[in-house]
């Protein structure tokens, strides 16, 4: 019975003249976006492993010099792309990709492309991220608010229902139809990907395909609860029209309304400083210490390592005081950082979690969270690079400020050190976080999605059961 | 009270019935049976205490004027709507109790058959044949369903939106053949159609009582009504107001009992 029904769905919708103009919009948007992604991806992670060797290089290469002056010579860290960043760029082009590490700082992010990009641009970007969050649900309003109420006012519900057929086979029927119809859209696009996965993926490989079969089962949760939900607004509505307006307008409230109230009210539950603000905060407690973080004094250092060391005169001390001066230093600032970076990370997470949870009213938001999670883009583990990266940073302080304290005394400004020491300075080893961690961080999204799904299913059996025929 | 309605002998005047009571004909092996039927919307009683059976080879045709509730009582067979009271069974099964299976002992003609457009004739068929419960036929038989109904050969595989309504009504008719079901629901089947089509419908119906079919017609035609049925029902504000067999009255009898039932 209900292989009839698919057939039938299915043959009307692709014999349908509209569906296939909208279908072939939809599908060749994707597959550009899908390849524009991957070549720009491709691209990005060439330039950065090019400008992540030179940095080395230059880092390697600088001569000799004072190992703090090489502290402050610094060295850039280059955030990867993992393999589906080509699908969902997600912040990256907000947060920034690489970070120029140095002394006493931990600085701000550097290449978002969407600070330096035109207006132009930044509307006209599409990525297929997009794509499937924005035009794939309005393609399946298109081809399902007539499902029901259209063939209500043709007529045909009546003589469909008087053969007998199930309401329950009916809804169905109706919906594996539709998806069979998106299939022709999808299943293209999927095995592009999924080759792009495969031959030569931008990033590093490991868990790219267990990433990408997830995200595919996202995506595919939420065209299910469209159809759903479509199915059921088609059922319950007085005509076709009705409906069409009505799905329109939770497209529109999906897509474009909760998107924005939900970054507006986190941020108003959770408020962050402004650039500005937390740059002067910074500068402030950098300069004066706060409660329980004192700003260390050189002469009390001095006298203290004098102290364990039983001498009177620094010069006499087995260890510059200057390098154990400017690695307390070092660590006072980290505390300082750790203070401020953790508060405005935290706060971050906290409006993350607001904007999770309100996409029970909006599934994209649930959806768009788990895209970017999956594709290695999101604010979380933007932020678990940024907090390997100062590791990194704090351990190569620690290093040039060692070899400063252990290899000169004080008052010894000639002191230089030389390419050993460089190239003893471990790269930057960068693990991107697991499938596990990532689907563990979007439980309350992955709950929400399938809330979403299991309403939507069930709100169409309900419509469909209910639906009035005469 | 007034008594069950019939024709008297001279089927000149006609007693009203009372149409809480049991109707004036009931076939003990009903195919199709109202009990004390009614349907209210509001203050309107649409369908009010209808008794009405229709067994097998019987083709029952429905008068009355519109509003009188014909095509309700014929929704209410199909159970696309609930009585507000009594019930109505299909080869015994309650409507309301048993709707699926009760539907597919039932086959329906409505006033415009209405089709899927993307579709040919035959694909319509085919997909209400096999809902109907009748598996997948062959290309070649349900062609010959068809060509049966009337609907020229090389039009059975045209696309339905070039379809003229009488080529959709011959679709609608051998949907309703292919699904080979115990009992036929018509409302106002040949509106629309030219006098041969018509013709044909008639000829069609006399097969169908020929192979035990019920048939239940709600149509404004009397013409039609006398030849083709052998039962008339006449209903008037959702009742029932008299019943005859043809047999027993002329053309113009049934005109002139309407027409009297109308101006009442």
């Amino acid at each position: 019975m209900i292989k009839h029904i698919v057939r039938k769905e299915f043959t009307d919708v692709v014999r349908d003249g509209r569906f296939r103009w909208c279908a072939a919009l939809v599908g060749a948007l994707l597959l550009v976006s899908l390849g524009h992604g991957w070549v720009q991806a491709r691209q990005a992670q060439e330039e950065l492993a090019a400008a992540q060797a030179t940095a080395r290089e230059h880092w390697e290469s600088q001569g000799e010099k004072n190992p703090h002056s090489a502290a402050h010579y610094g060295i850039y860290a280059f955030k990867p792309r993992l393999a589906l960043s080509f699908v969902d760029e997600g912040v990256d082009p907000y947060t920034g990709t690489s970070v120029w590490l140095e002394a006493h700082r931990q600085n701000d992010f550097l290449l978002r492309p969407a600070q330096d990009a035109t207006s132009a641009q930044r509307v006209g970007a599409l990525t297929a991220a997009q794509v499937l969050q924005h035009l794939v649900p309005l393609l399946i309003i298109l081809l399902t608010f007539g499902a029901l109420a259209g063939e209500r006012e043709q007529g045909t519900l009546r003589q469909l229902l008087a053969t007998g057929v199930g309401r329950s086979d009916l809804a169905l029927g109706k919906a594996l139809g539709i998806a069979g119809a998106l299939a022709l859209l999808l299943v293209p696009a999927a095995v592009v990907g999924a080759a792009a996965l495969v031959v030569g993926s931008p990033g590093p490989g490991a868990s790219a395909l267990a990433r990408g079969a997830v995200l595919a089962g996202v995506y595919l949760a939420y065209f299910a609860a469209f159809v759903g939900l479509s199915l059921a607004v088609s059922a319950w509505a007085r005509s076709a029209r009705t409906a069409l307006v009505v799905l329109l307008a939770v497209w529109v409230v999906n897509g474009l309304v909760a998107p924005r109230a939900a970054v507006d009210l986190s941020r108003w539950i959770h408020p962050t400083p402004s650039a500005v603000e937390f740059a002067r905060t910074l500068e402030r407690e950098i300069a004066n210490g706060v409660e329980g973080i004192e700003r260390p004094d050189r002469a009390a250092s001095t006298e203290r390592l004098l102290a364990e060391h039983g001498v009177e005169r620094a010069e006499d001390l087995p260890v510059n005081d200057v390098g154990v001066y400017l690695q307390e230093s070092e660590e006072f600032g980290n505390r300082i950082f750790d203070r401020n970076y953790g508060a405005l990370w935290d706060t971050f997470e906290r409006q993350g979690t607001v904007h999770e949870a309100l996409a029970v009213a909006a599934p994209l938001l649930a959806v768009r969270t788990l895209s970017m999670g999956l594709a290695g883009t999101d604010v979380e583990q933007h932020r678990h690079f940024a907090t390997a990266a100062e590791a990194y940073r704090r351990d190569l302080m620690r290093r040039m400020n060692g070899d400063l304290a252990e290899n000169s005394r004080s008052g010894d400004f000639s002191y230089v050190a030389g390419p050993d020491l460089w190239a003893q300075a471990p790269r930057l080893q960068y693990d991107a976080p697991t499938l596990g961690w990532v689907l563990n961080n979007r439980i309350l999204s992955l709950l929400v999605l399938g809330l979403w799904l299991a309403g939507a299913v069930l709100a169409a059996a309900a419509g469909v059961r209910r639906a009035e025929v005469a | 009270m007034s008594q069950p309605g019939r024709l008297s002998s001279s089927m000149s005047e006609v007693e009203p019935i009372d149409t809480r009571a049991a109707p004036t004909t009931v076939a003990s092996n009903a195919v199709l049976e109202a009990r004390a039927l009614s349907k209210r919307y509001g203050d309107v009683e649409a369908v009010a205490g209808l008794d009405l059976s229709v067994g097998p080879s019987e083709i029952y045709c429905l008068l009355g004027p519109n509003g009188a509730g014909k095509t309700t009582t014929i929704h209410l067979f199909l159970g696309f709507l609930e009585p507000t009271a009594g019930s109505v069974h299909v080869t015994g099964l309650d409507v309301a109790a048993e709707p699926v299976e009760s539907k597919r002992r039932l086959a329906y003609i409505p006033e415009q058959v209405m089709l899927y457009r993307n579709l040919s004739g035959l694909e319509n068929l085919e997909y209400f044949a096999a809902l109907g419960g009748r598996g997948s036929l062959a290309p070649e038989r349900l062609t010959d369903i068809l060509v049966g109904a009337g609907l020229p050969r090389d039009a059975v595989r045209r696309r339905v939106s070039d379809y003229s309504k009488g080529m959709r009504q011959k679709v609608g008719i051998a949907i309703a053949i292919a699904k080979e079901a115990d009992a036929l629901l018509l409302d106002e089947p040949t509106s629309g159609l030219d006098p041969q089509a018509s013709n044909e419908f008639s000829e069609l119906l006399g097969r169908l009582r020929e192979r035990g079919v019920a048939v239940l017609m709600a149509t404004h035609d009397l013409f039609r009504a006398k030849e083709t049925g052998t039962r008339v029902g006449i209903m008037r504000h959702g009742r029932l107001v008299t019943e005859m067999s043809t047999d027993e009255i002329g053309h113009a009898d049934l005109e002139r009992i309407y027409l009297e039932h109308m101006h009442e």
